[in-house]
């Protein structure tokens, strides 16, 4: 029998675990003699510390936002770019393009490969007002999730603080922090709601997209037998329609939980995205292209996506 | 229990009260890794210190300036973990290191010895261990240029390179405790011997 | 391998280990390596420095160095000598007098150190030799301030209380708050005591009789004043919105250092360093610890025996109290012989499934944990509290102090009951403070 063992950090009520939970248990429905062993909320390793082992083959599995792996090939940082996804649509057409066949090629370059990719949406939320446009955010103090926000931001005017996840809830209560922007999912799960007076979720269209894939090693999927690679495969197709339908149920939910908090519900609109997308693309994405070999042509394989 | 006083200075606190454990240095190989450690000591301590006022600093930025804290956190992670394995060996060459002296108090005095050299020669072998994978951690992001995720995109290798020099330098004080008993400068476990 | 079993065999292994006399840190990388190599191969022994470097790579490790330098800074100036004599000045009319005064100025630092040896250090080398002086016995002189010094680690801010909530990702600020009221009533339990035991030994109005003019008690007030500024100034910062609470510890360390440097005239560079100096080796010895537990809870974890454990005791279905009185006696027993912050990091991923799930909240269970390893500073055979105290009156046989803290020991235990009794001593001011968890 072959035994797999999946990492992630995420708690069993979250989507990134159900669609683990899900490929595991088809994979076992299948009785192809594979079982995969799901380490939850960290328990194996830390969040930021899988990528690596993941390589080596020392972790088989796993999910993980791939720009966790910014550091170690700058390509991924384009998976958490403003303005890059749009809305979950978007998202879905974006996966199945070139741009992310060439991230692809430099994931199998490292002996990992995708099973399940997706995307998921997050928002802002403000201490004390609504944040839907750049000068909303100038002279705020605001923790952002990801480098290229921090760089969109700071060019907004805000002031950057970068601190753990953890510690959001509390700074925001204390008045450390007066925004923040973060995944759908997260700003329930820490409970932000009780310190938020308004909350920007992701709609018909959103800034913030983190592509969160669920990855295998390659040489541990090459040496499976054919029975199992294929119920490997099956279940990852069918939980890649499921990761698409729950990131959309995400948003919405996100914001029914914040509005019966008594938080106010902003939108974004059209217009406030394409002036969040200029700055990012004078910001983000400059910085990106300069500091990345080839980034120009990946970013705008990216932006080709309709 | 025992009426012996353990030989482990256990806590910054009670060494306040009691002195600094006496260390044999009447080789030059013990002289020489005494000195080494407690340079590591004093490195140690300027990276806590660091720490303090980068932190202080952030805030002022922050709270004062309103200004952008983007290097700090992470510029203050690192110090601490630098502190910590660079400062191993300075901790060993203090016996700070907290133990549990149980057994080696019942043991008579050539048993003892023996256990010494098993404990010791343990210790050489799994920080011998980490030096070696952590000196090949440290090389694979030196070659492959791997940095932080973060804005500031600091070079792993500088981070990373407390790990071997940490546990290397660890290892020569070991090899020194070692030395220092088998020569018999030193008592095992630095117990005062039974009369 | 039966997981349970392979659990059996690493506790057996890991207590065999430790007892050796090797360093605890070390000893936990020893096992750990072992069962790695034995039941997961080399790949798994090669992520042994980065899984310790990763452990290490957290910012609220920070807060650990910084609550030992205030403690550190401050023990090694008059501060101590100052706090212990103002409330002995203000404190004589108490029955018991000068232990009283002795257990207040214990808590009162306790709220400035994060350990509980520098607690029991910087008031007991002023308050045992008065307290022999005065004619208490050398056993309640001693235990007094033995396990007054163990509130260091309950009375916010606390050690073992960051490594806690590092371990189970629980608000550190919350997990202050919760003890304050059971530091509180632990302060009670002591006082009561010991003003019993005079009493009892027929010495209370020998003991009690000194008094002090009312002047005499205003002139000393000012001396305590830089303490409520340090106190204050941690406070505000950390709940008014200034920093996070991790960050609050660096303005403590540095509020501490000029205090100790500017008002108790602590100018010599020999002087600083030997603050720095033994702060430095109380927190590397701490983080050394961290990070090799965290190998070890890898090794655990990748062994599927935390795992196997907590699901094998969810299925007992056992009365929620039966399974606290089995954890709590296994936190004394681990206590007796092992540092706390080495007990939290090993039992936490164990215990804390087991915990929630059997409906008890993280944050009460942690002040009982606490509570717990307080017990273990006191007790044989690895009693920090007891060596430090040994080394300020090297005249009191160990037997002498350990006799002398037994009866705070009941305190405590009675403590622990009282907890459970009534959980709101230490949900209720969180609650309050922050919302609830
Ligand atoms: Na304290
Ligand atoms: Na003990």
């Amino acid at each position: 029998a072959t035994d797999l063992r999946l990492s992630h950090q995420w708690s069993t009520s979250d989507i990134r675990h159900k669609v683990a939970q899900m490929v595991a248990d088809e994979v076992a429905a299948a009785d192809v003699d594979l079982s995969i062993r799901i380490f939850p909320s960290g328990s194996l390793f830390k969040a930021r510390e899988q990528y690596t082992p993941l390589t080596r083959g020392q972790l088989d599995m796993t999910v993980l936002p791939l720009s966790y792996a910014g550091g170690q090939h700058q390509e991924y940082n384009l998976t958490l770019m403003p303005g890059l996804v749009k809305n979950h649509d978007h998202a879905a057409r974006l996966i199945h393009s070139p741009f992310m066949a060439e991230l692809e090629k430099i994931l199998n370059d490292d002996d990992v490969m995708t099973l399940v990719p997706g995307y998921l949406a997050g928002g802002f939320v403000g201490k004390d007002k609504c944040i839907t446009k750049p000068e909303d955010v100038s002279g705020l103090q605001i923790r952002a999730a990801g480098k290229a926000f921090e760089e969109m931001l700071s060019g907004a005017g805000a002031s950057i603080a970068s601190m753990a996840s953890s510690e959001i809830y509390n700074a925001m209560q204390t008045g450390v922090l007066q925004a923040t922007n973060t995944s759908s999912s997260s700003f329930v799960s820490y409970r932000i709601y009780e310190q938020a007076a308004c909350y920007t979720p992701a709609g018909d269209v959103a800034l913030w997209f983190m592509y969160q894939p669920l990855l295998i090693n390659k040489t541990t999927f090459e040496d499976l037998d054919d029975a199992q690679k294929e119920a490997l495969l099956q279940a990852s197709e069918k939980a890649e329609a499921w990761y698409l339908e729950q990131a959309k149920l995400e948003d919405a939910a996100s914001a029914q939980v914040f509005e019966e908090k008594g938080v106010e519900i902003a939108k974004m609109s059209e217009e406030d995205f394409e002036a969040w997308r200029k700055l990012a693309a004078e910001t983000s994405y400059k910085v990106f292209v300069t500091e990345v070999p080839d980034g120009q042509k990946l970013l705008d394989l990216a932006l080709q996506v309709e | 229990m025992s009426g012996t006083a353990p030989a482990t200075p256990l806590t910054a606190a009670a060494a306040a009260a009691t002195a600094l454990p006496r260390r044999d240095a009447s080789h030059p190989f013990l002289r020489f890794a005494a000195t080494l450690s407690r340079a590591c000591g004093v490195l140690a301590a300027l990276m806590i210190v660091a720490s303090i006022l980068v932190t202080c600093q952030m805030i002022l930025v922050r709270f004062v300036l309103n200004g952008s804290t983007t290097w700090q956190t992470e510029f203050v992670i690192y110090m601490m973990i630098g502190a910590t394995l660079i400062g191993l060996p300075y901790v060993q060459l203090l016996r700070g290191h907290v133990n549990v002296d149980l057994l080696p108090i019942a043991l008579p005095r050539r048993l003892r010895l023996g256990l010494a050299f098993v404990t010791l020669g343990a210790a050489f072998a799994v920080i011998g261990l980490l030096m070696f994978y952590g000196a090949e951690l440290w090389h694979v992001a030196w070659a492959r240029n791997w940095t932080s995720e973060t804005v500031w995109r600091v070079p792993l290798w500088i981070p990373y390179l407390a790990m071997p020099l940490g546990f290397g330098l660890y290892l020569v004080q070991i090899a020194a405790d070692l030395f220092a008993v088998a020569s018999g400068r030193e008592t095992p476990f630095g117990l005062p011997e039974k009369p | 391998m039966d997981p349970l079993l392979l659990g059996l065999i690493v506790a057996l292994a890991t207590v065999f280990v430790l007892f050796s006399g090797i360093p605890v840190a070390v000893g936990l990388l020893t096992v750990s390596a072992l069962f790695l190599l034995a039941f997961d191969g080399l790949r798994s022994l090669s992520l042994m420095p980065e899984i310790l470097f990763g452990k290490l790579n957290d910012f609220a490790l920070l807060s650990i160095p910084m609550f030992i330098i205030m403690g550190a800074a401050i023990s090694s100036t008059r501060a101590g000598a100052d706090l212990y004599e103002a409330l002995e000045r203000w404190l004589t009319r108490v029955p018991g007098g000068l232990v009283v005064s002795n257990l207040g100025a214990c808590a009162l630092f306790a709220a400035m150190s994060g350990s509980s040896p520098a607690t029991c250090a910087a008031i007991g080398k002023m308050g045992i030799p008065e307290m022999r002086r005065r004619g208490y016995p050398d056993g309640v002189a001693a235990g007094s301030i033995a396990a007054g010094g163990t509130l260091g680690i309950l009375i916010p801010p606390s050690v073992t209380m960051i490594v806690y909530g590092i371990a189970t990702e629980t608000s550190i600020g919350r997990l202050f708050l919760a003890g304050v009221l059971p530091g509180v009533m632990l302060v009670g339990l002591f006082m009561a005591w010991s003003i019993f035991s005079t009493w009892r030994s027929g010495n209370m109005a020998v003991l009690g009789q000194r008094s002090y003019p009312w002047r005499a008690r205003l002139e000393i007030l000012p001396r305590v004043l830089p303490f409520l500024a340090i106190i204050a100034g941690v406070l505000y910062a950390m709940y008014g919105g200034v920093a996070t609470p991790s960050e609050t510890a660096a303005v403590g360390a540095l509020l501490c250092v000029v205090i100790a440097v500017v008002i108790y005239r602590m100018w010599s560079i020999g002087a600083i360093w030997v603050v720095l100096r033994d702060s430095t080796r109380e927190s590397v010895m701490i983080l050394f610890i961290i990070g090799a537990a965290g190998v070890f809870s890898y090794m655990l974890s990748s062994l599927f025996i935390t795992q196997s454990i907590a699901g094998w005791i969810a299925e007992l279905e056992a009365n929620r109290w039966v399974i606290m009185l089995c954890v709590n006696l296994f936190l004394l027993v681990a206590g007796f012989f092992l540092p706390p912050v080495a007990v939290i990091l090993m039992a936490a991923p164990i215990l804390m499934p087991i915990i929630e799930g059997a409906g008890f909240d993280p944050y009460w269970f942690a002040v009982v944990l606490t509570i717990n390893m307080e017990i273990g500073l006191i007790s044989p055979p690895v009693g920090l509290n007891l060596y430090v105290i040994n080394g300020i009156a090297p005249d009191i046989p160990l037997g002498t102090i350990l006799k002398g803290s037994l009866p705070f020991v009941a305190c405590m235990v009675l403590g622990i009951v009282i907890l459970a009794l009534f959980p709101g001593l230490a949900t209720w001011l969180p609650t309050l403070v922050m919302g609830a968890a």
